[in-house]
């Protein structure tokens, strides 16, 4: 061999090595990473860009009402990660929907460059396309019209120039109940804003609010409503509706109405409300009502609606309409609600602005498409019209009769097949923008990477387009300047903002500062106006039929813009676990009478169409109702989201005065078996009595908060199994076989506050994200092969008419005892000295002995080497390995973000530093996402962190905490109204809750307990034993 | 007292030698059927087993929290089987019981077989398996350790101790009867035997020091027959995972070995002694004994199996009670049962006489503890499992084709060495029965 000595081999295999990584990064369509020829360092390093190190960006992904400032992580050209904006207002969290539209911007059905006719064209020649064809509308006299989902901010005054009147923003489960209800009571169409933080009450008439329904902090606000330490007190949180979807599912109170009856009983409340207040006017306008019969037809109790009326006026009360599938009636008699309460922080209409259009009004766009009146239509990338509509409006054979339907969106869709000319638009990441969500609040978009395909922003192609055709502006801006004379989309957005929002103010600098915070104005309350002394109630009724048809959004898809994202479909459904499909849920009395069990493939027909699908029995359905999600059964989209599940659109009518009225449907098996594509495989609904689902009184957590007590966990009533004391002494008494492990600086860990927790799954996404987690599939998935570190368990906690949901997050609980570390043949899980749990993936062989010993049984195998089709892998974690086939993973705590912090404070504070908490609170991703700060993350070896204190708190708890595994996460009960579990002795929760885990013998005091809840359950809101706790709380005030 | 002798015995020293030698490397056409069924199994095996390498463990029915399947109980199915032989021809050897004489050498070959069979799945059900060498202590460069506190690790040890120690004590007994069939043979054969017999020419000096030796492996291999299957059963016991974690294991999962080993003896040889009409050296005399054996067995493992449900109803453990509860009435209810069948009431019949004296009897009833052994396993590996502690990833398991194919390709691995055996070595050990019969003097018949 000739010489290669040691010092020449390294020095090559560097060299190779750096080579082929960076030839690895620029594989031909991802030029936009870094262009680099060689491997020499920068002579002059690119503003903003440091090879191995982040860029975070201000900017906003989502648009219309629930527009978030987020802030992008940006390295090496690409965007891997979103998490909230701290500029923006609201707690530090991001929620689903930016980490769902980050994946969207890799998703690999994404098209480059523009089409005409199916045929690939130069860009210039699909854009002067579209400006002959606008050219020829104009000549003809014929409309240019748009149609796209909710926008605001600069774009929509673009639009309205282009397009004038017929620029349609429309989504399938918009708001248009809410703007015509407040077009009707207020003469315009804008939406309020719900200061439910401020309530102590929240009655809602079924709006989806804590899964993506209204501005992006109202899950937020509920969170801060149900905080024990915001002011000592729980809001209560009642629902009148058919069914209790994911947000429901949360509520104390569940009246169950039938299915069109919620706007008679909102009319009923709004009487009783303001007779309470003596508000005459508002009484008025709700007219006569006969509220026993209101009451009677939605098969509740007049003095339902009283205990509603009266905790209304009470306790600071506020009242939610009914979201897509409720009526412009029960949203105009929900805002009667509010108005009669009288409180502008609870209730005013400082929400969104922005345009709003109706169904109606896409069916007469449809109607003059149809008439051969429209020119040009342009459609955007936030709606699938074709796919959305109900079959009625036949809207692809309608929609093609324009001269032209141009499709502005990189994302294939069954609207973008019946297109003549495809012009793909960036997306958030890579345009610029704004939004408005809330009066006198502005988002700015920006790109956070360079454009990943040959997409071009719709400002751009607009502009353009506009120039070329020589159109005249329809609209011009207020201040009368040519919006056509931008030279760039980014220059329109700069010139508006300096002209328009900032009244001339050209000072760069304030530029540059919007650019930084990504945020600009604040929102305020504007106070609500009535214009109207009337309004023309339609009658309220039952929808006829043995079973009523509901659908409604779906907690990760949305209406469906997310279907083509994995994470969507394969994160599970909070309530169910289902993934990768439709189902429709029954209750389980209604399944055992139609004879079907879970996941038997069933018939629902409609008058206007039918599908196939599994049943889904589960409590919380009324038995006349039938359940179906929106969002599913796509074709043409993309290979995520085309022949999965049903599209429950096609099972409506039509749609009528803004809502998806309840039709009625039939179920009918067909005998088939679908595979059980889910997550949550058991049977079991609820925790079995093992105390993974606890709850506390509200009253009694009301006067306590969550302070640090000397008794931590008395609120929970539970009385684990008595470890021996050796065991549980600390130090050197310490007896057990091996030591304890030494924690000398840190000791990670969380906290868990189920009362918090919704199940909307950010965490969950955000995990995926952060992680690299693989997506399996639904074959695998069906076979139980999922790969999510945290799952969102679900139980129902059976206590007579108030089965309660409590959703409990759990991820690897890093315990000091752990049941994994002392199987591993081969040391590949070991305790750090950190106290986490850590993972070894290269030393693991995949003797899954680990997992079996795992009692929160978190640990996640890799059965397969899973890969990521191109261009996903670009949005992998570098941070993070991929895992390869054969080995155990498992959460740890985001190790890597634990790395950077530590490395950043020791950077500015000296080796020796010990970082403090504020540095850690938001360190892991699922706490980084979570947007009711249910988790709460940091070092317990400090005794004054957040998540120490909250360990000491009267409602903490650690399941299996009789194993003795000394986890790391601890979890807060849940505050209810059901009866209390400290006042009995031993703790013999209702319904058979926990009275068996604890092992002692407390059997005579589990009868008791479930006495106690039979004598006062029965009544709504009557559910305390009074004499036990002195005065009632203003939650309960109606019921005493 | 019946039974202490054996009713049948072999004419002479010369009888015995032919009658055992006979069958060597002349294969019968059912032999040879055999041979190729078992061939094709293995065959197949490996093939599902390749297709697992390549695709991953994904082939297999796991899902979290079941992650150990049938490979783990056909694991311990075979280790099991594993017992019966060291402890016939060890402990029996070392108690000088007399009916271990016509069936300890193939029962020790089972052995060694099954110990080899157990030993393919701790590699194959692994997700790397060609990082198995992980498991050994050799020294290297990355400073790299096992996990002394991993059962797994102590069934490393355990098991490869108890693999070599009895595969010796095999080979060992086979030295005499190897010189036999090399006296016996000519040419390739008789050079191959002559260096397999170790220069063995029975002189009184060989016979010493050989006793010796066999002795001496005998009580070395006896406290083996009861500590391997007390560290497989501590893979489970040491786990915290409820239906596992039980300090009843160990001696539950020996009397269970030996129960399943003596079945499987009963299983393979009762039909040998037919097909090599041997019924001078192997009976039902013997297999009444083992008849006897399963009856102890099958006694101590009604106790375990009440035992557990008592603790686990007495201790007000509610994970554990939740288990056994749900083992007994849940979807793998028919699994417990047909155990529960197998092993603690159709070995009843064996109490009369005339049921364990009668050969379709006790062929029958052996291989219905054979079934019930491998669902006990299946019971303790897969019910727990299922059902863990938190309540939301309850769950169930249902082994796919690869995994069948691979527990079959192992019976396969089984019978080519069982049936390889067959030929090539003596499958009664004839130096011992010679012990039983008058020795041959000079003048005296056949004396050749």
């Amino acid at each position: 061999m000739t010489s290669l000595n040691r010092r020449d081999f390294l020095r090559a295999l560097g060299l190779s090595g750096s080579a082929s990584a960076l030839a690895a990064c620029g594989l031909d369509n991802n030029q936009y990473i870094t262009p680099i020829e060689s491997v020499l360092p920068y002579v002059v390093k690119p503003d903003q860009v440091t090879p191995g190190t982040y860029t975070f960006f201000a900017t906003t992904v989502t648009s219309g009402p629930s527009a978030r400032s987020v802030t992008a992580r940006h390295r090496d050209g690409r965007v891997t990660f979103v998490s909230h904006n701290p500029k923006a207002p609201g707690r530090p969290a991001v929620g689903t929907a930016p980490l769902l539209e980050l994946q969207k911007h890799y998703s690999p059905d994404r098209i480059s460059g523009a089409r005409k006719g199916g045929e690939p064209v130069a860009w210039d020649a699909g854009v002067a396309a579209l400006a002959e064809a606008m050219k020829a509308a104009s000549a003809a006299g014929k409309r240019i019209a748009y149609l796209g989902g909710y926008r605001s901010g600069a774009i929509v005054g673009l639009l309205r120039a282009v397009c004038g009147d017929n620029a349609v923003f429309w989504e399938p489960l918009g708001y248009e109940a809410e703007a015509l209800a407040s077009q009707a009571l207020f003469g315009a169409r804008r939406l309020p804003y719900y200061g439910l933080d401020k309530a102590g009450y929240i009655l809602s008439f079924g709006a989806p609010f804590l899964a993506g329904w209204g501005d992006a902090n109202l899950e937020e606000r509920w969170a801060t409503a149900r905080d024990p330490n915001a002011d000592h007190r729980v809001a209560r949180f009642a629902l009148v509706a058919p069914l209790r979807d994911h947000t429901g599912a949360t509520a104390d109170d569940w009246y169950a109405a039938a299915p069109g009856t919620e706007a008679g009983v909102a009319r009923a409340i709004a009487l009783k409300v303001a007779q309470r207040t003596g508000r005459s006017d508002i009484a008025a306008i709700v007219g006569a009502v006969d509220v026993a019969a209101a009451a009677a037809a939605a098969g509740l109790s007049e003095g339902d609606l009283d205990a509603m009326a009266a905790n209304l006026v009470d306790s600071d009360g506020v009242a939610l309409p009914g979201g897509a599938t409720g009526s412009v009636d029960l949203a105009v008699a929900t805002y009667l609600i509010n108005l009669a309460l009288g409180s502008e922080a609870r209730f005013n209409l400082g929400g969104y602005g922005g345009p709003i259009h109706t169904t109606d009004e896409v069916a007469a766009l449809l109607d003059a498409a149809d008439a051969g009146e429209i020119g040009v239509l342009l459609i955007d990338d936030l709606i699938d019209p074709v796919h959305a509509l109900p079959p009625s409006l036949n809207a692809a054979a309608r929609l093609a009769k324009a001269d032209l339907v141009v499709s502005l969106s990189s994302h294939p869709s069954a609207t973008q097949k019946v297109a003549g000319l495809v012009l793909p638009t960036a997306g958030a990441l890579e345009d610029w923008g704004d939004e408005n969500p809330l009066d006198g609040l502005f988002y700015l978009r920006q790109p956070a990477m360079t454009a990943r395909l040959d997409v071009r922003s719709m400002g751009d192609i607009l502009l353009a387009a506009a120039k070329a055709a020589g159109l005249a502006p329809q609209q011009n801006d207020p201040d009368g300047r040519d919006v056509f004379a931008a030279a760039s989309w980014a220059a329109f957005l700069k010139d508006h903002w300096q002209q328009s929002l900032w009244r001339g103010n050209t000072d760069d600098s304030a530029w540059d500062g919007a650019l930084i915070d990504g945020v600009w104005g604040a929102a305020h309350a504007v106070a609500p106006a009535l214009v109207a002394s009337g309004y023309p109630w339609a009658t309220s009724a039952a929808v006829a039929g043995e079973l009523v048809l509901l659908a409604g959004a779906h907690t990760l898809r949305g209406d469906g813009r997310y279907a083509n994202q994995p994470w969507a479909q394969e994160v599970s459904d909070p309530l169910t676990g289902n993934a990768w499909s439709s189902w429709v849920e029954l209750s389980e009395a209604t399944a055992a009478r139609l004879g079907v069990e879970r996941f038997d493939i069933v018939t629902v027909k409609t008058a206007a169409g039918a599908v196939d699908v599994p049943v889904e029995p589960r409590k919380g359905l009324r038995d006349d109702v039938a359940y179906l999600a929106f969002g599913q059964g796509h074709t043409d989209t993309g290979r995520y989201a085309d022949g999965y599940g049903a599209n429950a659109a096609t099972l409506f009518e039509a749609v009528q005065g803004g809502a998806w009225v309840p039709v009625a449907a039939t179920v009918s098996p067909t005998g088939a078996k679908a595979p059980m594509i889910t997550t949550m495989r058991s049977y079991s609904q609820t925790d079995e009595g093992r105390a993974f689902g606890v709850h506390v009184a509200a009253d009694k957590l009301a006067k306590v908060g969550d302070a640090p007590s000397d008794h931590p966990g008395e609120l929970t009533g539970i009385h684990h199994l008595e470890l021996d004391p050796r065991l549980t002494a600390k130090g050197e008494t310490y007896t057990a076989f091996y030591n304890p492990p030494d924690h000398p600086t840190y000791r990670f860990g969380m906290t868990v506050d189920v009362n918090a927790c919704n199940g909307c799954n950010a965490c969950v996404v955000a995990c995926y994200a952060e992680n690299n987690l693989a997506i399996v599939g639904p074959e695998r998935l069906a076979s139980g092969k999922h790969m999510a570190w945290l799952r969102v368990n679900r139980y129902w906690e059976e206590a007579g008419s108030k089965d309660d949901v409590k959703f409990v997050p759990m991820m690897c609980q890093h315990c000091g005892h752990a049941g994994c570390e002392n199987v591993c043949p081969v040391l590949a899980t070991y305790h750090n000295i950190d106290g986490l749990n850590a993972m070894v993936y290269n030393r693991c062989v995949g003797t899954r002995y680990c997992s079996n010993a795992c009692p929160f049984s978190v640990r996640r195998f890799n059965y397969h080497t899973y890969s990521w089709p191109e261009p996903f892998q670009l949005m992998l974690n570098p941070d993070v390995s991929t895992r390869t086939m054969g080995v155990m993973e498992k959460c740890t705590f985001c190790v890597q973000r634990l790395r950077q912090t530590k490395s950043a404070w020791k950077d500015a504070e000296g080796l020796t530093a010990v970082v403090p908490d504020s540095q850690w609170q938001n360190t892991p991703a699922c706490v980084e996402a979570c947007p009711t700060r249910a988790l709460t993350f940091g070092n317990r070896n400090d005794a004054d962190a957040r998540v120490s204190k909250l360990a000491q708190s009267g409602r903490t708890y650690e399941p299996l905490y009789e194993l003795n595994v000394r986890s790391a996460v601890n979890y807060l009960a849940k505050a209810n109204f059901h009866d209390d579990p400290s006042a009995h002795h031993g703790g013999g929760h209702g319904g058979g809750n926990h009275a068996d885990a604890h092992g002692d013998d407390h059997g005579g005091d589990h009868a008791a307990g479930a006495a106690h809840d039979e004598g006062h359950g029965t009544a709504h809101g009557a559910d305390h034993a009074t004499e036990e706790h002195g005065k009632a709380s203003p939650a309960e005030h109606g019921a005493h | 007292m019946h039974g202490t002798e054996d009713p049948n015995r072999p004419a002479s020293f010369a009888a015995a030698n032919r009658d055992i030698i006979r069958v060597l490397l002349k294969p019968s056409v059912g032999w040879a059927a055999l041979f190729a069924l078992s061939t094709a199994m293995m065959v197949w095996g490996g093939y599902n087993w390749y297709l697992q390498l390549v695709y991953g463990l994904g082939v297999a029915g796991y899902n979290p929290p079941v992650m150990w399947g049938i490979y783990i109980v056909t694991f311990v199915f075979w280790v099991g089987i594993g017992h019966a032989g060291t402890l016939i021809s060890a402990i029996l050897f070392l108690v000088r019981s007399k009916w271990r004489t016509g069936v300890y050498r193939a029962s020790e070959a089972m052995t060694v077989f099954a110990v080899m069979t157990a030993l393919l799945f701790p590699v194959l059900h692994l997700g790397r398996a060609w990082q198995v060498y992980w498991f050994f202590p050799y020294p290297n460069q990355r400073y790299l350790w096992m996990n002394f506190k991993s059962p797994l690790m102590w069934d490393v040890f355990a098991i490869s101790t108890y693999f070599t120690v009895s595969a010796v004590f095999f080979f060992v007994g086979l030295v005499p009867d190897i010189a036999v069939v090399r006296d016996h043979s000519t040419g390739l054969v008789k050079k191959i035997y002559s260096v397999l017999a170790l220069g063995w020419h029975g002189t009184l000096r060989q016979w010493h020091h050989y006793m010796a030796a066999y002795g001496f492996f005998a009580a070395l291999a006896a406290p083996l027959v009861l500590s391997v299957h007390s560290v497989v059963s501590w893979d489970f016991a040491m786990a915290i995972t409820a239906g596992w974690h039980s300090t009843i294991f160990p001696p539950y999962f020996v009397a269970g070995a030996i129960f399943s080993g003596c079945a499987m003896v009963i299983t393979l040889m009762l039909p040998l002694s037919y097909a090599y009409d041997w019924k001078a050296y192997l009976n039902l005399w013997h297999f009444e004994q083992l008849a006897k054996m399963c009856l102890l067995t099958s006694g101590i493992l009604t106790y375990a199996y009440t035992t557990e449900y008592f603790v686990g109803w007495y201790s007000q453990n509610p994970y554990e009670w939740q288990i056994f509860w749900w083992r007994a009435t849940g979807e793998y209810a028919w699994a417990f049962w047909l155990m529960v069948f197998c092993n603690c009431v159709a070995p009843l019949p064996w109490y009369v006489r005339s049921m364990r004296t009668n050969p379709v009897v006790l062929f029958v009833i052996s291989i219905f503890i054979n079934i019930g052994m491998w669902f006990e396993r299946f019971n303790i590996v897969i019910s727990s499992l299922a059902h863990q502690f938190d309540p939301a990833v309850w769950t169930n398991y249902w082994p796919t084709a690869v995994e069948w194919g691979i527990m079959i390709g192992s019976f396969g691995w089984f019978g080519f060495w069982f049936l390889l055996f067959l030929q090539v070595l003596p499958a009664v050990a004839i130096a011992e029965i010679k012990e039983l019969i008058a020795p041959p003097v000079k003048g005296g018949v056949e004396a050749k």
